[in-house]
């Protein structure tokens, strides 16, 4: 539903509602109860993209992908590293890091308050990958 | 009539389902088959169903509402019935086993967490981290054979995955102790990390900021997608 930039930090994406199914729609389709006694529409024909379970292939083509990627990196460009992962929970918890992430914060409340109270997001829009910061190119094999 | 079915409530649940639409086009209209005890929320079934974009957002929809107002079971997308006699059957012959599922979904909510990471930070953590690595970069930087290749972007290939594990229970360890349960499902194309938790409502805004900092912490190369608070799909 939302995208919320952090500043200097990676991007959370929140939210229920059919704004943005894509994330959500490998839970719908292949999770749920089901009754042994019924059917299920063949999906077959289905105009959404299902997402591919990643396989990790053992092949020359992605090996090579691999190999000419890693000569292509600039070794020398700085990079940031991650910040340890210290006690985040707790952090929450008391409250230490409130202030710091107000931004973020607001995002949330308002994703459950359209989801939990008003429970409907009826405006159609497309069911597309939301922003990203990977796009992997892997070769895949069924 | 065959009829489609959207989600096993109980009894007592409000079932407010004006406004909403059913799978189908026209789309279906709502309706409910109940027993003493439980519900199941119906429409018409459409002759054809083939799965667009609207007849999931319409399944999905009927899902929230009914979160957003009590406790449901969400059926699979697509899951349809000879009709309205062989739906009440079903909810008489399971009573016990949905009653029981109600009981313990009660003030839950699921929560999808799909994380990436960007191959070239993937790739550097790597170099950074091998010698052997690194000595063959820079031999098939220079030329090399096509063996020195092969061996460098096996060498990378299987390191990346094995940081990416690492990292997805990293992350998982950190949000585990706020959930009641989780299902941890094989990576993606475009996720390392693809896990469902299972959280109290009460307790859903601390998961949901919880998940914000894990992505301010993992930074830039990093992308976290946490969708919530949902249906329990993965735990009915």
């Amino acid at each position: 539903m939302t995208v919320v930039p952090q500043s200097g930090g990676g991007a959370v994406a929140t939210g229920s509602g059919t704004g943005n199914l894509y994330d959500i729609v490998e839970l719908i389709l292949d999770r749920g109860l089901v009754i042994d006694a019924f059917v299920r529409v063949s999906l077959v024909g289905i105009e959404i993209l299902k997402v591919d379970a990643r396989v990790v292939v053992a092949s020359v083509d992605t090996y090579l992908r691999f190999a000419e990627a890693c000569n292509r990196l600039d070794l020398e460009a700085g990079r940031k590293k991650p910040a340890q992962l210290t006690d985040i929970v707790g952090e929450v918890t008391e409250g230490g890091a409130r202030g710091k992430a107000k931004g973020a914060l607001t995002g949330a409340v308002q994703a459950f308050t359209d989801s939990l109270q008003e429970g409907r997001n009826a405006e159609e829009v497309p069911m597309e990958r939301p922003r990203r910061a990977t796009r992997r190119r892997e070769d895949r094999e069924d | 009539m065959s009829v489609y079915v959207y989600a096993i409530t109980s009894a007592t649940h409000p079932l407010r389902l004006d406004g909403l639409k059913g799978v189908g086009d026209p789309p279906g209209e709502l309706r409910t088959v109940c027993t003493e005890s439980l519900c199941a929320v119906i429409s018409d079934a459409p002759e054809e169903l083939r799965a667009k974009r609207r007849d999931v957002a319409a399944h999905q929809d009927v899902q929230q509402r009914l979160l957003g107002e009590g406790t449901a079971l969400p059926m699979r997308f697509g899951l349809v019935g000879p009709d309205d006699d062989a739906v009440r059957a079903t909810l008489e012959e399971h009573a016990e086993h949905y009653t029981q599922r109600l009981g313990e979904l009660a003030g839950r909510v699921e929560f999808n967490l799909k994380a990436a990471q960007a191959e070239e930070a993937a790739l550097r953590d790597v170099l950074e981290q091998s010698d052997e690595v690194r000595r063959l970069n820079e031999i098939t930087r220079a030329g090399g054979t096509h063996d020195d290749r092969l061996a460098l972007g096996e060498m990378v290939a299987q390191q990346v995955e094995a940081n990416q594990q690492a990292l997805a229970g990293e992350i998982v360890e950190v949000l585990r102790p706020i959930a009641q349960a989780q299902v941890i499902s094989p990576s993606l194309q475009d996720a390392f990390l693809n896990a469902s938790f299972l959280v109290d409502k009460d307790r859903a805004q601390d998961f949901s900021e919880v998940g914000r900092k894990l992505a301010e912490r993992y930074g830039e190369d990093f992308e976290f997608r946490l969708r919530g608070p949902l249906p329990p799909y993965s735990f009915v």
